[in-house]
């Protein structure tokens, strides 16, 4: 495409495209949470859908997760080295290091046609399934490296000419501790995809296909104007920030944000090297979705989901360091745990120069819980996943809120009383923290007491942070509370977890998450 | 019944229909929003009439909920659950907020209470409860100063005797009593409970409010009164007075069941219904029958009542224009309400859709609601001045600009209830009303490719003529959760005989009626998923063809089913309905002196000699020509250019592409 198609777009014209591809994207997703079989997708919403354009540029993501900002481009370029396609394939990866996340997050992309040899663009569902296999249920274990996480899948291609390849699939599924759900689910992403390219190539054909291509790079311009708009009104200056993830006496996120004019630099330098104890590990990816998160919040409403908003965006992230993890490193709590580190990390370097719109730590975990096993009475394996809320850091404008997922993840909860009619475990106590909050002007917001009860045994894997590290608190305002895992054996006795905990559990015993709250913002009001 | 008036109360109008003799009859005036019913009853003042029967649709329930002003509500749940309702989904609602808001509760913590008992999944009984502690909880709502005591225990759903408890605990005291297992039996204890507590924290307004209105109509003598439910049906006094969270979408139901009623008379039973108003814009489709949603989700909470499936986005005629930093047209989400409202009204300064409208001359010359109304159109073309930077300069390609942009809005509103349900809107008549309804109409039809547009003949009292129209229902779902399979067929259809005879106690007919007719059907879904669709079982009560049925609409609405895998029955559904009057909304035909004015009106950059037709003049047959513009009281229909209008024998225009013949 020329220049002129692009700067000839009409701001009616931008705003037309937006929404029209958003509602693809959208479209995707409502099909794809209403068709999956797993809690996971179609409770708690844990996916992502988005357009691309042919050079594997996002211009359309819908709403769902942060944590897939950065990563689903990475995802789409691994998979053009596949090319060349042909219409009707699919092709899907969960490999961490080409394009993933974690394990559990089966990426498809599928390129769409309009006639000519060259696709006109991909459109591209991502999910996180309940078990992909690996040491323990659920596929988030206690790991030391990636191969113990689970099935790896490099990017292939899953449907070719519309026929599923099904000795492919047969390996995927094969692969997972509840065989029925991943077909389930993998079936409900490929018709999501399908419906996803059906519905590109009713807007190539109302726009034009040319046309089209236009759009898509005038749209990724716009967004950038609007992130380097923000940009150049946050004062100038280099911004040092350092928090800690909990191992052994603690590993370090050093940051430094630089603003200079209508640029970000996000500096890792100094960051600690990747773990060879846990999961920690964020592949660049998720170090680059958490940070364009960030971005996304401070450019506020009139930010198009498109990836020409991180135009204005650079990076200086450490080999082998927490925040861009190599083979063979376990990453799964990378992905969820390290990826909430990076966001207070950047939150508390730009309070420097936004004192006025950043708000003190949120809980910053997400409690992470996988509950797997046999379950004698349904007479089947399974695997049960799920993260809990925790309490929001108070602001310069308000108190922090309760109970609410905070940054990067904002996946429901899986009803309480739809747990036993698929499991065999029951949620006897869910309640506000009370006094978790941190202290201040703004208190922060209460963590969550989700307490569990087993009717069987199985295996739980407990990935939670900020046990030991208070979230903190801002411009005088206190820490937040310490989240607690405490396990109460059927006889009563107590055994306090770490954050990071794989645990045998038999009937009768318990199981509480104590989730932290929120740091408070500013000093409290003398009486 | 020969004389029945329907009434739909508005934020700025209350709009009265009287069915008298086979006609009807408009009338509107100011509402009157610190006690509705004042207006009501002097409307029936004005139009001196004793109706055997008044039909209100009522926005007192939803009104309480955003404003906060229901009753002082107490909760009680079961031990370690008591709040279910602030956790909520744990979500928040903007991703990219960084202080996302606390919503103020319904229920203060301090008059929520835990009940020491425990029920098993299967609704055996784990911990008892002591009757005292029973007792002694609504003693001390009743202390706290509650009007409405709402509870909601875990799995009440599949046993609901210890939330009965609390019936006989509080016999004689003056509390508004709702309990989980009578509202809404229902599994997923955080729906159960926020419609529970709904129902609650509105029911002492409500019925305070039925009660006042019953008054006044019975000093005048007229006949009963009944509220419009959310399912589009109505209900007596007496259910509406239990059941007030069933009302919560009553207005927008009555429009959709007056539109589609049109339409039928018409036609068409495909339809998707466009109400644009000032602030908001409510659409539905109508594939052969009123669109059903199992709950509505009102201010973040949802209700689990039959709901006609509209779908409403805050973006109308008063939604504000401007150009974002990257250089978009951003039309809404800020809207100027109808205080100033657009600057065209004479006090705003920001340039809104229907600005937009004025400046491209479709609106303006003469004014709204017959001339009681003046449109300022200097303010209009003043405000435009702040978006011609990004157009060149020209006010008409600004004007222009902001039309598409919105016409784009709601295309994506109509996308959610068409595409994203599995419809093509191509296949469907879109049915345009509201004030800005018919002046939008043609774009939107064109950007969906919908080749016709239907205008009832009062596009701004469809809501009323709902009312008047409307069947008594009541309705009932309980979930069961069996398999879909021969062994538990027996209990399936015991569930739906007790729910069957439950709604049908609820509808007493008047003496020598027909009794109500009962229909059933199960919310079904393939086993491991977590959503249902509800699937109608044939009037003899037996299943077959039901796993087929169930079959076929998952393919319809999400592109996939799989004949093998095992189905489950989440809940079973009765409901009992006793027609209403098909009142005829043809309206008398009048030759009119044809007096067309023609005036200049913009279109896509250029500018047409447009005539202004009064609609009141046209009678069956009559053909226009676009572009036209047709004006009438409360509305104003614009005949785009290549587009052809024709007034059928019901008075309604039907507006198609020309060149496309009528099918």
């Amino acid at each position: 495409m020329t220049d002129a198609a692009r700067t000839t777009l009409s701001a009616a014209d931008l705003a037309i495209t937006d929404a029209a591809l958003s509602s693809v994207a959208e479209e995707m997703g409502e099909a794809l949470g209403r068709t999956a079989f797993s809690p996971n997708i179609t409770e708690r919403r844990d996916y992502s859908c988005a357009v691309f354009d042919a050079g594997g540029r996002m211009v359309a993501q819908a709403a769902h997760l942060p944590v897939h900002l950065g990563s689903m481009p990475t995802a789409v370029r691994a998979v053009m080295r596949l090319g060349p396609f042909e219409p009707g394939d699919v092709c899907a990866l969960n490999d961490p290091f080409l394009g993933g996340t974690h394990l559990p997050d089966i990426t498809t992309v599928a390129p769409v046609f309009t006639g000519g040899p060259e696709p006109l663009g991909f459109v591209v569902t991502r999910a996180h399934h309940a078990d992909i296999g690996g040491m323990a249920p659920g596929s988030m274990p206690v790991a030391r490296e990636l191969l113990q996480e689970g099935l790896v899948i490099p990017p292939i291609t899953l449907v070719r000419g519309g026929k599923v390849e099904e000795a492919a699939m047969a390996l995927i599924v094969r692969n997972s501790r509840a065989p029925e759900e991943r077909r389930g689910d993998m079936r409900a992403q490929l018709a999501a995809t399908r419906l996803g390219g059906r519905r590109l190539e009713a807007l190539a054909r109302r726009f034009g296909a040319d046309a089209l291509r236009g759009r898509f790079a005038a749209l990724l311009d716009h967004g950038e104007r609007v992130v380097r708009a923000m940009l150049d009104d946050v004062p100038d200056g280099r911004y040092r920030f350092e928090d800690r993830l909990e191992v052994g006496d603690g590993i370090t996120i050093r940051l430094a944000v630089e603003i200079a004019g209508d640029e970000i630099h996000f500096d890792f330098t100094g960051t600690d090297p990747e773990t060879e104890e846990t999961s920690l590990n964020a592949v660049a990816a998720v170090t680059h979705s958490a940070c364009y998160y960030i971005v996304r919040c401070l450019a506020g409403q009139d930010t198009p989901n498109n990836e020409g908003c991180y135009r204005p965006v650079r990076f200086t992230l450490p080999e082998r360091s927490l925040v861009a993890a190599g083979p063979p490193r376990a990453v799964s709590a990378g992905n969820v745990e390290t990826s909430q580190r990076i966001t207070d990390v950047a939150l508390g370097a730009l309070a420097q120069a936004l004192p006025d719109r950043i708000p003190a730590a949120s809980s910053g975990t997400m409690n992470n819980i996988t509950i797997g096993g046999y379950d004698r009475a349904r007479e089947r394996p399974y695997a049960y996943y799920e993260t809990i809320a925790g309490g929001a850091g108070g602001g310069p404008q308000r108190a922090g809120r309760s109970a609410v997922h905070t940054h990067m993840t904002n996946t429901m909860n899986t009803p309480i009383e739809a747990l036993p009619l698929a499991y065999p475990f029951t949620v006897e106590r869910y309640e506000i923290r009370a006094g978790s909050g941190g202290g201040g002007l703004h208190p922060g917001g209460d963590g969550v007491v989700r307490e569990y009860l087993f009717r069987d045994a199985a295996t739980v894997t407990l990935i939670t942070e900020r046990r030991r590290f208070a979230p903190w608190g801002l411009q005088g305002g206190a820490p937040g509370a310490v989240g607690r895992n405490t396990l109460v054996r059927a006889d009563g006795t107590v055994e306090r977890l770490g954050a990071r905990a794989q645990i045998e559990v038999r009937a009768g015993d318990r199981l509480r998450v104590e989730t932290p709250g929120g740091g408070g913002w500013g000093r409290p009001e003398e009486e | 019944m020969s004389v029945v008036l329907g009434v739909d109360v508005g934020g700025t109008f209350t709009d009265f229909l009287l069915w008298r003799d086979g006609r009807f009859e408009v009338h509107k005036r100011p509402s009157t929003p610190d006690d509705p019913s004042r207006a009501v009853l002097e409307g029936i003042d004005a139009l001196g009439v004793t109706p055997e029967l008044v039909v209100h649709g009522s926005t007192v329930a939803t009104n309480a909920v955003i404003e906060r002003r229901g009753a002082r509500t107490a909760l009680v749940t079961t031990e370690g659950m008591r709040d279910l309702l602030a956790i909520g989904r744990q979500t928040r609602p903007d991703m990219y907020d960084l202080q996302p808001r606390t919503p103020e509760p319904l229920v203060p913590r301090d008059l929520t209470f835990e009940l020491h008992a425990t029920l098993r999944p299967d609704g055996s009984v784990e911990v008892a409860p002591d009757h005292s502690e029973v007792r002694m909880l609504v003693q001390r709502a009743e202390e706290a100063g509650a009007e409405a005591l709402a509870v909601s225990l875990l799995y009440s759903y599949a046993n609901p005797t210890f939330e009965e408890l609390f019936e006989q605990a509080a016999s004689g005291s003056e509390l508004f009593l709702s309990l989980s297992c009578r509202v809404s039996p229902e599994y997923r204890e955080v729906e159960r409970t926020a419609t529970t507590v709904l129902n609650a924290y509105v029911g002492p307004v409500m019925s305070r409010y039925v009660r006042r209105l019953s008054v006044g109509l019975r000093e005048r003598g007229t006949g009963p009164l009944r509220i419009v439910q959310s399912d589009g049906g109505s209900a007596d006094v007496a259910r509406v007075a239990r059941l007030p969270v069933a009302t919560l979408l009553s207005g927008p139901a009555a429009g959709v069941a007056g539109a589609f009623a049109v339409a039928r008379r018409a036609g068409y039973e495909r339809i998707v219904t466009f109400d644009m108003g000032g602030t908001s814009t409510d659409v539905a489709l109508c594939d052969g029958a009123l669109p059903m949603r199992p709950d509505v989700i009102v201010d973040g909470f949802p209700a689990r009542m039959p709901t006609v499936d509209v779908h409403t986005v805050g973006a109308g005629g008063g939604s504000i224009a401007r150009v974002d930093v990257g250089g978009a047209l951003r039309v809404g989400p800020r809207s100027a309400g109808a205080d100033p409202g657009p600057a065209c009204y004479g006090s705003g300064n920001d340039f809104t859709v229907t600005d937009a409208q004025v400046v491209l001359g479709r609106l303006g010359a003469g004014g709204l609601l017959g001339g009681a109304m003046r449109l300022d159109e200097q303010r209009a073309h003043a405000a435009v001045s702040g978006l011609e930077h990004a157009f060149g300069g020209d006010p008409h390609a600004a004007a222009q600009a902001v039309v598409d942009v919105a016409t784009a809005n709601m295309e994506r509103a109509l996308r959610v209830v068409s595409v994203q349900r599995g419809y093509d809107p191509r296949e469907f008549t879109l049915v345009a009303f509201g004030g800005a309804g018919p002046l939008h109409a043609c774009a939107l039809a064109e950007t969906l490719e919908m080749a016709r547009v239907l205008v009832p003949p009062m596009p701004g009292v469809l809501a009323a003529l709902g009312a008047v129209r409307s069947d008594r229902t009541a309705t009932r779902a309980r979930s069961v959760l069996l398999p879909f399979v021969d062994a538990s067929a027996a209990a399936i259809r015991d569930a739906l005989t007790v729910a069957g005879a439950e709604v049908r106690t609820q509808l007493d007919a008047p003496d020598g009626a027909a009794p109500p007719e009962v229909s059933w059907a199960l919310d079904l879904r393939y086993v491991g998923q977590a959503y249902e669709l509800t699937v109608e079982i044939g009037r003899d009560g037996a299943f077959g063809g039901v796993r087929e049925a169930f079959d076929v609409l998952h393919e319809a609405r999400f592109a996939h089913h799989d004949a093998a895998a095992a189905v489950e029955v989440v809940s079973v559904r009765a409901t009992a309905r006793i027609a209403g009057i098909d009142a005829d909304p043809t309206p008398r035909f009048e030759r009119g002196d044809a007096a067309v004015e023609t005036a200049a009106v913009w279109f896509a950059g250029e500018r047409r000699e447009t005539r202004f037709i009064d609609r009141a003049g046209l009678v069956p047959g009559d053909r226009i020509e676009g572009p036209a513009i047709l004006t009438q009281l409360d509305s104003t229909t614009l005949v785009a250019p290549g587009w052809r209008a024709e007034v059928d024998a019901a008075g309604n225009l039907i507006l198609q592409r020309s060149g496309m013949e009528q099918s």
